[in-house]
């Protein structure tokens, strides 16, 4: 009880919390983004070896 | 070069006398939208910094009407690849821009002269502020409009699009103006503009040197 | 990958320190001058993304490359977003400090056409269909219109007077924002704050332009087996 007792009286820091958890989210947006994006660029490359390599 | 530029422009103001069509579009243009603003406001008294603005308005949108006239035709005739032939594109850019221009003013002294009679309230108290703000206006809005319009020829939607990208780039033209127009109806001194007509003289250098360079990559797409 | 991680932690830590920092007394703003630790940095990157997208624009008409404008048009999809971040958190920001949502301050307005202006760029990229065409002619709208963005914002909101520091008349003396007299604690975690959001622009970019480059790599690849 003792953090909503101080959440309630400093206001600010609730938003501080709120801007925290908006960073995150993008954050964890952006490396799933680009973890997805590595692995479908290796598959591209994968299969294009593949076809140098059957010519 | 000189007589090349020359002869394009020739060459648009003969055809649009054969036509007229640019011109007489635009004329109605005027007409309807100067009437429109006085069906709207009918009986209402309007100060002079509301109807230095609506005068840009109108003058805005005649120019979105007609000047992309030029560019569109010439692609609607399948004319393009004998002026390609025929000459650089730079003389074909400078051609058309005088050919903008000239239609430019003609809208601008059309259009003030029809607001000074209609509109009461709008009296021009220093009109040497309010004449320079109409020539710097009408040169930097043809510089823009000119080369927003050879873009906009090769685009598919060819009408909607011409005012969409036309405003951002003549907004700080537009500001200006109106800025000066509503100056002139204080009747400020023509030395108390200088940071004005600072803006609108680089304004239309810049527009026109970017434009000379740029040209080249559009008129051969 | 790392990197990555500690960019994550690195906006967070300065976030907990822009909540929190001592930022010294600025008379008529207080506590509410620390939306310059986001709202400053974002304005800087929108206009540093278009001009990175302009710059690509050039390089597309020099090499007619075609990845050169897929990066052109991701950086002013970067600078569009930072544009609006920008212009929702100053006017919620303006509704607090100067009574309403909108003021038609001279930078206000310059922010706005700035809006306009990259929402006009991406309607004639989609106005557009044949590839080549589509690159030169947003190309070149993108180099026009950042020709005319400088008399928005570095001379119009000089020499009109507004609400944002550094406007006309305004006491503590013209200037781009940040040389007014500031606490030592607050320009240094701003400079910070504006590493980040490169940092953060950089890894978006790079995102973006990858992911267009490997869409067109396949589309190249299913043309070819057809």
């Amino acid at each position: 009880m003792g953090l909503y007792e101080f959440l309630e009286k400093n206001s600010i820091y609730l938003v501080l919390i709120i801007a925290l958890i908006v960073w995150f989210s993008v954050f964890v947006y952006l490396v799933r983004v680009d973890v997805k994006l590595k692995k479908l660029e290796d598959e591209f490359a994968k299969l294009e070896n593949k076809e140098e390599v059957g010519k | 070069m000189l007589s090349s530029i020359w002869a394009i422009f020739l060459k648009d103001l003969k055809s649009e006398i054969r036509t007229r069509y640019a011109l007489n579009a635009l004329l109605m243009f005027v007409v309807v939208t100067i009437s429109m603003i006085l069906f709207a406001t009918a009986g209402e008294v309007m100060s002079g910094e509301l109807l230095s603005g609506l005068l840009w308005v109108v003058i805005f949108f005649s120019a979105m009407s007609g000047l992309s006239r030029t560019f569109v035709s010439e692609e609607d005739r399948g004319t393009v690849i004998f002026l390609q032939l025929a000459t650089r594109p730079s003389v074909v850019y400078f051609g058309k821009l005088l050919f903008n221009l000239v239609l430019i003013f003609g809208i601008n002294f059309f259009v003030v002269i029809a607001y000074l009679l209609t509109m009461e309230n709008f009296k021009v108290k220093s009109f040497d502020v309010f004449l320079s703000a109409l020539i710097l206006g009408g040169l930097g809005l043809a510089s823009a409009s000119t080369i927003i319009a050879a873009i906009i020829a090769k685009a598919n939607t060819k009408g909607t699009l011409y005012p969409v990208l036309s405003f951002p780039v003549l907004l700080p033209l537009l500001i200006t103006t109106i800025n000066m127009t509503q100056l002139s109806i204080e009747g400020a001194k023509l030395a108390e503009t200088f940071g004005h007509l600072r803006i609108l003289f680089s304004y239309f250098v810049v527009v026109v040197i970017a434009s000379y360079l740029l040209f080249d990559y559009i008129w051969k797409e | 990958m790392i990197w990555k991680f500690l960019l994550g932690v690195y906006i967070a830590i300065i976030t907990i320190l822009a909540f929190v920092i001592p930022i010294g007394f600025i008379p008529g703003l207080g506590e509410r001058a620390r939306i310059i630790f986001l709202h400053v940095p974002s304005a800087w990157l929108s206009v540093i993304a278009f001009f990175v997208a302009m710059i690509y624009a050039v390089r597309y008409l020099r090499s007619k490359n075609i990845y050169e404008d897929v990066k052109s048009a991701a950086s002013a999809e970067i600078g569009f977003l930072f544009c609006f971040v920008t212009t929702v958190t100053g006017s919620i920001w303006a509704k607090f400090n100067w009574g309403s949502f909108w003021n038609w301050d001279p930078r206000e307005t310059s922010i706005f056409v700035l809006l306009l202006i990259y929402g006009a760029y991406f309607v004639l990229r989609s106005a557009i269909e044949v590839e080549e065409r589509k690159a030169t002619l947003s190309a070149v709208y993108s180099i026009i219109a950042f020709v005319t963005v400088p008399f928005f914002i570095f001379i119009m909101p000089r020499i009109m007077p507004g609400l944002h520091p550094g406007s006309k008349g305004d006491p503590e003396g013209a200037g781009p924002v940040v040389t007014f007299k500031m606490d030592p604690n607050m320009r240094i975690l701003f400079f910070a704050s504006l590493l980040g959001f490169t940092l953060v622009y950089l890894w978006i970019f790079k995102l973006r332009s990858r992911m267009e480059i490997l869409k067109i790599k396949i589309q190249n690849k299913i043309y070819q087996e057809v």
